[in-house]
């Protein structure tokens, strides 16, 4: 069953067109991989997908409804949860107040929360997450002094707080170190097993062919190819466009 | 005589500090700023004198009333008319949009009120007091008072709510915070509620000192923008410190100097920390 699907999505910024049309379906427990060379569009897709750019044309549907162009705080509470290519986070609050605040919007009305501090409950699930992604003991420290792969951990176990119905990992293990980028992919893989859907844009093709169970590749704001690991592995413009013009790029 | 100094400095400095911080809330939520601030000050002490001396209701209700009905006027519709209309736009079009608002309140005041100043009393008598040589007015502790209960009162709304956290991170990351599902609009509207909150707070301070007149909020509000950019437009607490300064400057160059330089020496410290600290002695430095 389709849980999450574009239709001829389009985004242009002014003469350039960042995404041109590109149709993509997710069902519901899948693994789904996009992929693609620098600038293909993948994270632009992930903007329009969850309302912080405005799509220029096409739809987005999840779980049957038209989400398109809804607001990025709609979308989120819509069960849609995202991390961020480039950091993303409250440089002046600490790092289990950032988890606070992943989760306390989805919780209550808004003359609820007015008055209100975080429950004992979320603090304890924001303290088992930051445990297991092994920052607990940064609990108190400001998310601006955290390392790079220390706030892309934050980012992660924030999406995970509220427990989403579809999560969108911008490069999830990208500036990981590499015991802990196979701890990440087991956590991702239980999720999906849990039955999370979840989409994952990664630069790292290890990463993505052994973890994801269907891949689309974008190229130009294009979707070229569409398939299993190894479908995509042989497919000839897939290789043209991306594996023969950028070696196993790092980020 | 510096004991004596100080509490005036102080006293003046709480009523900037309350409107420096109502400048810095909407700086740091909507990234505007509000150049009729000092009008928002004179319309609730318009309100004020209305429902107390027009509509003969008691002192504190009609104090009470002056809030609500300036939370309506300046937090909500503010938001919902030229805040939605302009915010898309970027900050200059709504400067120069609230200059021309701070025009029209004034000359609207001047026409359909009276551009005569109105007594208002002050919350507590007024009465002096001597503490070891100092000299000074009951009023001067009271509107210490005032403002040290409602700043503290929104810190602990900030640092411990959910709702001021939610309103701390759209201040440090607006798009982060829309992700995250909060609502940056009504997080905006609720930082113009509590501006107005502050200078209606503010107005029922500077009232019984200033008398209520069409252009009181001149001053005020000028004195309180320098106040928030000395201190740092990004910082409450920078808002606070700075509001307190120019309180404290413009006391004791009245005293030690003269009254017809203590607007010139805040000028001074405004350029010698846009020339050496251009982000406030306690803000923090913004990519824009």
């Amino acid at each position: 069953m389709k849980v999450f699907e574009t239709r001829g999505l389009k985004k242009s910024f002014q003469e350039f067109s960042a995404l041109k049309g590109v149709d993509i379906h997710v069902n519901e427990g899948e693994l789904f991989g996009l992929i693609g060379p620098n600038g293909s569009g993948k994270t632009t897709f992930f903007n329009c997908v969850t309302g912080t750019l405005k799509c220029s044309g096409g739809n987005v549907f999840f779980r049957g409804k038209d989400i398109t162009n809804k607001g990025p705080d709609a979308i989120y509470k819509m069960g849609i949860g995202r991390t961020f290519q480039l950091i993303e986070m409250f440089p002046r609050m600490t790092v289990l107040d950032n988890m606070l605040l992943a989760i306390q919007e989805s919780q209550g009305s808004m003359f609820g929360r007015l008055l209100t501090m975080n429950e004992d409950g979320n603090v304890k699930r924001a303290l088992d997450l930051l445990g297991f992604l092994k920052i607990s003991h940064l609990r108190d420290e400001y998310s601006k002094n955290l390392s790079y792969g220390q706030q892309k951990l934050l980012d992660f176990g924030m999406v995970l707080m509220t427990n989403p119905k579809l999560i969108l990992l911008d490069e999830p293990t990208c500036g990981v170190e590499a015991e802990m980028r196979q701890e990440l992919m087991n956590y991702i893989r239980d999720l999906n097993k849990q039955g999370h859907t979840i989409i994952v844009i990664e630069h790292n093709m290890d990463v993505v062919m052994n973890l994801c169970t269907r891949i689309a590749v974008l190229d130009a704001g294009e979707k070229i190819a569409e398939g299993t690991p190894e479908e995509i592995q042989n497919n000839a413009q897939v290789i043209e466009a991306y594996f023969g013009t950028e070696e196993d790029e790092e980020c | 005589m510096i004991e004596q100094l100080l509490i005036k400095g102080l006293s003046l400095g709480a009523i900037y500090a309350m409107i420096a911080i109502g400048f810095c809330l909407l700086w740091q939520s909507s990234r505007l700023v509000n150049f009729a601030e000092g009008e928002f000050v004179t319309i609730p002490a318009f309100l004020m004198v209305f429902f107390y001396s027009v509509l003969k209701l008691p002192f504190a209700p009609a104090i009470i009333a002056a809030i609500i009905v300036s939370a309506f006027l300046l937090g909500f519709v503010m938001k919902k008319t030229l805040v939605d209309a302009l915010i898309a736009r970027g900050n200059t079009p709504f400067v120069v949009t609230t200059i021309a608002l701070g025009f029209l309140v004034r000359d609207s005041l001047t026409v359909f009120a009276t551009p005569e100043a109105l007594h208002f009393p002050s919350m507590i008598p007024q009465t002096p007091l001597q503490f070891g040589g100092a000299m000074f007015s009951s009023l001067d502790l009271w509107n210490i008072f005032v403002a040290a209960v409602v700043i503290v009162c929104l810190h602990l709304f900030i640092r411990k709510t959910k709702q001021g956290k939610a309103l701390q991170a759209v201040a440090q990351n607006r798009e982060a915070a829309g992700i995250m599902g909060i609502d940056v609009q009504k997080m905006i509207l609720m930082a113009f509620v509590i501006n107005a909150v502050l200078v209606a707070f503010s107005a029922s301070l500077a009232a019984p000192i200033y008398m209520v007149k069409y252009d009181m909020g001149n001053e005020l509000g000028l004195k309180a923008f320098y106040a928030a950019i000395i201190g740092g437009f990004n910082q409450v607490k920078g808002a606070l410190l700075g509001g307190l300064l120019v309180g404290l400057i413009e006391i004791f160059t009245a005293a030690y100097i003269s009254t017809q330089y203590k607007s010139g020496f805040v000028l001074i410290v405004l350029i010698a920390v846009i020339l050496f600290k251009p982000e406030g002695i306690l803000g923090t430095k913004e990519q824009l």
